[in-house]
């Protein structure tokens, strides 16, 4: 799982370190509060833009959710990881993004980018057949349109888990729920999702 | 071999890359049809992703939110310093007026002379109202217009 390994926040700053970068930070060191942030924005934006609906500005997203971690730096009492945290006030955000969009039924939650869909990178074979090309493209949709009907809890587990790239353990901490609820409905999850995206499959 | 392909949990496990029970991992570690399916289901799923942000974008706006912070911070500073003011002032403006020498210098022998003056005419004043005095000690010209009546 590569793409765990690279996004899996917080591993450049040790954790010694980090509680001093949050020390400095909570006296307004405007550096230590830049590091701090630097470690984790790959994965705030990720999570952002998954869990967002539609048409929402990840940009200003990942600003506000910077911007609301700072001016809570004092609250934050170190009983979770930094970036566990971190994930959770940008859980939060989008949740509340999505509960205001639900109230305006006109604007959509998803959008289908189908421009987006290389299908060669999700088949082995590198020649670019267009029935196989169709097939993956089928595949790839079948998978955001299913992400879509799962519950919103399973939705976030699957998105932090595989899009994001967390640790289970963060994703509890994330979502203030114990490791085994997480791998529940990361199985649920992932079962749905499998049995949607191998329907399309010959 | 087909009998043995890993089922749906054992997929979703191997997906998840959760550890296996040793025989699905010897068969995943032999068979293409269920490694296939693993790696096709993360292909597709790291496919599905979408691209990261670039650098600029991840700058922008994490600059951003430090600029409005540090303003935040600067402005509760300064809050800070006014409110120290104003307190300093509601401290000090009563010590000062207390301890600092009185601007209309009173002339004390004046006041004294003054005050020689009613005790000479009258004792009493000093201790009582005139209205107690005239009602306990009436005066000569009243005692007298009471003998004339």
């Amino acid at each position: 799982m590569g793409m765990a390994a690279a996004a899996r926040p917080g591993t450049g700053v040790e954790q010694e370190d980090e509680r001093q970068l949050l020390e400095q930070a909570r006296r307004g060191d405007r550096e230590a509060a830049a590091c701090l942030l630097q470690q984790h924005e790959l994965a705030i934006f990720r999570t952002c833009r998954h869990l967002l609906p539609a048409g929402e500005d990840v940009e200003a997203a990942v600003q506000e959710v910077f911007l609301r971690a700072l001016r809570a730096l004092g609250r934050f009492a170190g009983e979770c990881s930094f970036g566990g945290w971190l994930a959770s006030i940008a859980i939060n955000l989008c949740r509340d993004r999505l509960r205001r969009r639900r109230l305006i039924p006109f604007l959509p939650l998803e959008v289908e980018d189908e421009d987006a869909v290389s299908p060669l990178a999700v088949l082995p074979s590198p020649e670019p057949d267009p029935e196989r090309v169709a097939m993956a493209r089928e595949a790839v949709r079948r998978l955001r349109r299913e992400l879509h009907r799962l519950s919103a809890r399973q939705r976030e587990v699957f998105a932090l888990r595989f899009f994001v790239g967390l640790e289970l353990e963060r994703i509890a901490e994330a979502l203030a729920v114990d490791v085994g609820t997480v791998k529940t409905h990361l199985h649920r999850a992932l079962q749905r999702v499998r049995a949607a995206v191998e329907e399309a499959r010959p | 071999m087909n009998a043995k392909h890993l089922s749906d949990d054992e997929l979703n496990r191997a997906v998840l890359g959760e550890a296996l029970a040793p025989e699905a991992s010897a068969h995943l570690g032999m068979c293409l049809v269920c490694r296939r399916q693993r790696d096709g289901f993360l292909a597709l799923v790291e496919h599905a992703r979408a691209a990261d942000p670039d650098k600029a974008m991840r700058e922008r706006a994490r600059e951003g939110a430090l600029t409005t912070w540090s303003g935040v911070q600067r402005r509760h500073w300064r809050s800070w310093l006014a409110v120290a003011a104003v307190v300093a002032i509601l401290v000090l403006v009563p010590i000062v007026r207390t301890y600092a020498p009185n601007a209309r210098a009173v002339d004390a022998d004046a006041v004294m002379a003054g005050v020689e003056k009613v005790l000479d005419r009258d004792p009493l004043a000093a201790v009582a109202s005139q209205e107690i005095v005239d009602t306990l000690v009436p005066s000569n010209g009243a005692s007298e217009e009471g003998s004339e009546s």
